[in-house]
């Protein structure tokens, strides 16, 4: 038993012999060699240097699988029941270099690669000419700046979402039915919410609201007919649909409030607006941030409406950059553009979303 | 035949007591007689066959097309032993959608099976997976199926990068290729000179327009007063179609006392396939009939989209687009599905090009209401023909059907090659599915698939299986008009011509939307769109490709 280290937390005592410690590396460093070799040779081999090598990359993911093995069994080996101890985090470590870092790292490489599924040649290193597409693409700023005006819409639903969390924790009758009820465009998939509101309800000539419409005296209803309004309806489907998510945020925040400040405000004598403005709204600062910032991060996912209503129509009024992107590479194949204009957006999302929490972390935090 | 239009036939004719129990005694003289009787052959299996389960004896079940499979084994049987194909599997990927289309080649190829040993692993796929599916598996190498239904536009995919196996002789004695109506021939289906495709379908766009608009007094007195002298007839030239759309707009339509529109352009994008609707427009202009090419120069690839050929198709959309109320409302946001089954057979507009299937679904579908005032023709002409090689227009009347999609085939994939036995074991399979006689039966039948062959406008045989005359001459006549013209439009069959399609549409929605100065200027983006496609997937590779896809 050591008499040094931290006794607490050991259990076995652990008389590691120079020899098991080597063993233990040579697992490490040969399998890591092996799945070093493997990767070099097949990549020489792909890239047309040497004849030798494999039909697929399937070995190398099998040298890789063995490396991860090897590390996680040298672990006990030279280490012990520390060695033990990291197991409990090493594989998902590997896990997540495997599933995440590696095909982001993949990914980036894709981006800056000309990579049409339909070319001849494979994928091709070009460089920044995709950027430089990206700059020159109008479609691309475009969609870009549709998504600056859905994202500016979701300060509407807010205000929405926020009236309807308080009439239901107002002491009104079925209450609880109103809940659910109001929770139920929430269960709908957006797919489902575009065909049966888009294309059928909204629909010009046999659609319910169009007939409606008609009645009240508008002639011919359009309602995806210019881009104004368009864009309005994909933003009223889509607000519809995820109003309810942000209600129930706010309604679980205003049950949540302490009701001897409210009640404190009553005694003081403040106006239903007084104490709305005074105590509610500053003490629910945090959960609306929280609920904002969620919405926009969904919203800048919008795609599903637009694509089965629009496609991003008319004249590209309605895209977002997910259904641009989905169009250039699941109707073009074209992988490397695709990807590269996938990796901006992310990046412009981390940057946004970054900023927006910096800006509203003053917010964020419950007034003492 | 197309699963709805059977069902339009059926309707069509209402079934005469005659012709019910003429099908039900058919039907039970092919379920009394023994499977050997069937297999051997008949003096008269073709109409045997077209005798299962009977027209208007419902929908054919697995058991009927096991039962065709089987007597039209003749064919393979001259070819292949009992037992030869012992022990060998054989992958086949198609499509599984509500057309049949693999749910039917299970039925046909199990008595193939029982009779060869073979046997045959299914792939099954929604249509709008396919190309995405094909395409990884193409970009990726892995080609994991011996054989595929396949499109005729994804053959520059597939044959362009030699990944199919070439068809041996004995295959295309056995399929009488010779049949195949006119450009189903050669070059569909070869490429380099060598042959692939074993066709089990064919496609085009004809042109589908409202009797009663040209039957209605009325709108021929307004005509004679307001249109440009010529009679109130069916339009035969895009000029009249655009002539009458505009006349049309504003009036009353006589049979939903709605308002009455002309043609319907799709202006909304459908994942690539809209284009094949301004192609439509463009294709008399375009298609001279001294030069197969009409979408790109073959010696450079460069895009003739922006041609004045194509720019006066476009500018004939644009006019109606300008026009007040010679489109619906909304119509920006109507893509193909919407002109076809929201608005023509709902009973909006009076003139329309699409595929086959809103022939069929005039009388089977809920919302349709114009299924005893349709009639079908081939698709408008140009009044004047550009010709690219010159640069000038030629005037004079210029047909050119649009062969949209050209339709399904079986291909072979190179995975058999290295295996003799395999390779003949795919081959006959292929060759069975796309044998001359269960062809016949397809194209009677829901199936997915439209005739293919000159045998198949026998007329004789659909009347003696029950079908009506009138009707089966009426439509299935367009067709063959199409099929069969000297000057038909056939697709370039290049590497991603979808992307093309694609590209072009959102180019085109900017036009009709009206973000463009000029219809030239719209064009103009297309075809710099479509060049950097082609430069992307390789300029120098596409031409050598395109130049193999025509033939030259």
């Amino acid at each position: 038993m050591e008499n040094e280290g931290d006794l607490l937390h050991t259990v076995t005592s652990d008389q590691i012999s120079p020899a098991r410690i080597r063993t233990g590396r040579l697992m490490t460093w040969g399998a890591a060699a092996l799945f070093a070799a493997l990767a070099l040779l097949q990549a020489l081999h792909e890239a047309g240097h040497i004849g030798a090598g494999f039909d697929s990359w399937r070995p190398v993911l099998y040298a890789y699988l063995l490396w991860a093995t090897a590390l996680c069994a040298a672990q006990v080996v030279t280490r012990g029941e520390k060695g033990k101890r990291s197991l409990f985090v090493l594989p998902a470590v590997l896990f997540v270099v495997s599933l995440v870092v590696f095909p982001l790292l993949f990914g980036l490489y894709i981006s800056f690669t000309d990579w049409n599924l339909a070319s001849q040649n494979g994928a091709r290193p070009n460089g920044t000419a995709n950027l430089v597409q990206m700059w020159n693409d109008a479609f691309y700023w475009n969609a870009l700046k549709n998504m600056v005006y859905y994202v500016l819409a979701v300060s509407v639903e807010y205000v929405i979402a926020f009236g309807l969390a308080l009439l239901l924790n107002a002491q009104i009758r079925a209450r609880k039915f109103f809940r659910v009820v109001f929770l139920l465009p929430l269960m709908l998939s957006p797919v489902a919410v575009s065909w049966m509101i888009g294309k059928s309800m909204l629909e010009v000539r046999f659609g319910p609201i169009a007939r409606a419409a008609r009645e009240l005296g508008w002639d011919s209803p359009s309602f995806f007919g210019s881009p104004e309004m368009a864009r309005f309806m994909i933003m009223a489907m889509d607000a519809w649909t995820f109003i309810p998510f942000m209600m129930i945020m706010l309604l679980a925040g205003l049950q949540a409030l302490p009701r001897e400040v409210i009640e404190a405000s009553k005694v003081d004598g403040a106006s239903a607006w007084q104490a709305f403005r005074e105590v509610i709204f500053p003490l629910m600062l945090p959960v609306s941030v929280t609920a904002v910032v969620i919405r926009i991060i969904f919203k800048l996912k919008l795609a599903d409406i637009i694509i089965n209503v629009t496609s991003g129509g008319p004249g590209g009024a309605t895209d977002s950059v997910t259904s641009f992107i989905f169009r250039e590479y699941r109707d073009r194949s074209n992988v490397g553009y695709g990807t590269l204009l996938a990796m901006v957006y992310l990046v412009l999302i981390i940057l946004f979303v970054t900023a927006l929490l910096k800006l509203v972390s003053r917010w964020m935090e419950r007034p003492a | 035949m197309k699963v709805d239009l059977y069902n339009y036939v059926t309707a069509v004719q209402r079934m005469s007591r005659r012709n019910m129990l003429k099908g039900t005694a058919a039907l039970g003289a092919a379920a009394a007689m023994p499977r050997v009787a069937l297999a051997d052959g008949h003096a008269n299996l073709r109409a045997e066959i077209l005798k299962i389960p009977g027209v208007g004896a419902g929908s054919p079940t697995d058991r009927d097309w096991q039962t065709v499979g089987e007597m039209c084994l003749g064919a393979s049987k001259a070819n292949v032993a009992e037992g030869e194909f012992e022990g060998v599997e054989l992958t086949f990927m198609g499509l599984n959608n509500q057309n049949l289309h693999n749910f039917l080649f299970r039925g046909f190829l199990k008595p193939w099976e029982a009779y060869t040993g073979a046997k045959i692993n299914w792939i099954d796929l929604a249509q709008a997976d396919y190309n995405a599916r094909l395409q990884q598996s193409i970009a990726t190498g892995t080609v994991d199926f011996d054989i595929i239904e396949m499109g005729a536009p994804f053959e520059g995919d597939v044959l362009g990068k030699g990944l199919a196996s070439e068809m041996p002789d004995w295959v295309k004695d056995q399929i009488d290729m010779d049949d195949y109506v006119g450009y189903l021939q050669a070059p569909v289906g070869t490429w380099d000179g060598k042959t692939y495709r074993v066709s089990i379908d064919g496609d085009c766009h004809t042109f589908a327009y409202r009797k009663d608009y040209y039957e209605n007094a009325d709108f021929a007195k307004a005509w004679a007063e307001e249109g440009d002298g010529s009679a109130w007839e069916v339009p035969t030239t895009w000029s009249q179609v655009n002539a009458h759309s505009k006349f049309l707009a504003g009036k009353t339509d006589p049979l939903t006392g709605l308002e009455a529109h002309g043609f319907l352009d799709p202006l909304k994008g459908w994942g690539g396939f809209g284009f094949y609707f301004l192609e439509d427009r463009a294709t008399g202009y375009a298609k001279h009939a001294d030069d197969p090419a009409w979408l790109f120069d073959p010696d450079t690839m460069k895009p003739r989209v922006n041609n004045p050929a194509f720019v006066r198709a476009i500018e004939e959309v644009m006019e109606l687009v300008n026009t007040d109320k010679a489109y619906p409302a909304d119509q920006i946001n109507a893509d193909p599905g919407t002109t076809a089954f929201q608005q023509f057979l709902a009973g909006t507009g009076g003139m329309l090009t699409w595929w086959g299937d809103v022939g069929s679904n005039a009388r089977t579908s809920d919302t349709s209401v114009v299924g005893d005032v349709i009639g079908f023709s081939t698709i408008p002409a140009g009044d004047a023909v550009y010709n690219a090689a010159t640069g000038a227009w030629e005037e004079g009347r210029n047909e050119a059907p649009n062969m949209a999609y050209i339709g399904w085939g079986v291909y072979v994939m190179k995975t058999v090659d290295g295996d003799d036995k395999k390779k003949k074991a795919a081959w006959s399979a292929a060759a069975h599915l796309g044998g001359k006689d269960l062809s016949l039966w397809m194209s009677a039948y829901p199936s997915g698939f439209q005739p293919y062959r000159n045998s198949h406008f026998n007329y004789d045989e659909w009347e003696e299986a029950g079908y009506d005359r009138a009707f089966v001459e009426d439509y299935l006549g367009s067709n063959a008009d199409s099929y069969n013209h000297p000057n038909a439009a056939i697709e370039p069959r290049i590497p991603g011509i979808f992307q093309y399609y694609s590209v072009a549409e959102d180019e085109l929605a900017k036009i009709y939307a009206g973000q463009y100065g000029s219809v030239q200027e719209g064009a103009d983006a297309i075809a710099a769109a479509w060049d950097k496609i082609t430069d992307q997937i390789g300029r120098e590779s596409q031409i050598k490709l395109y130049k193999a896809a025509l033939g030259l």
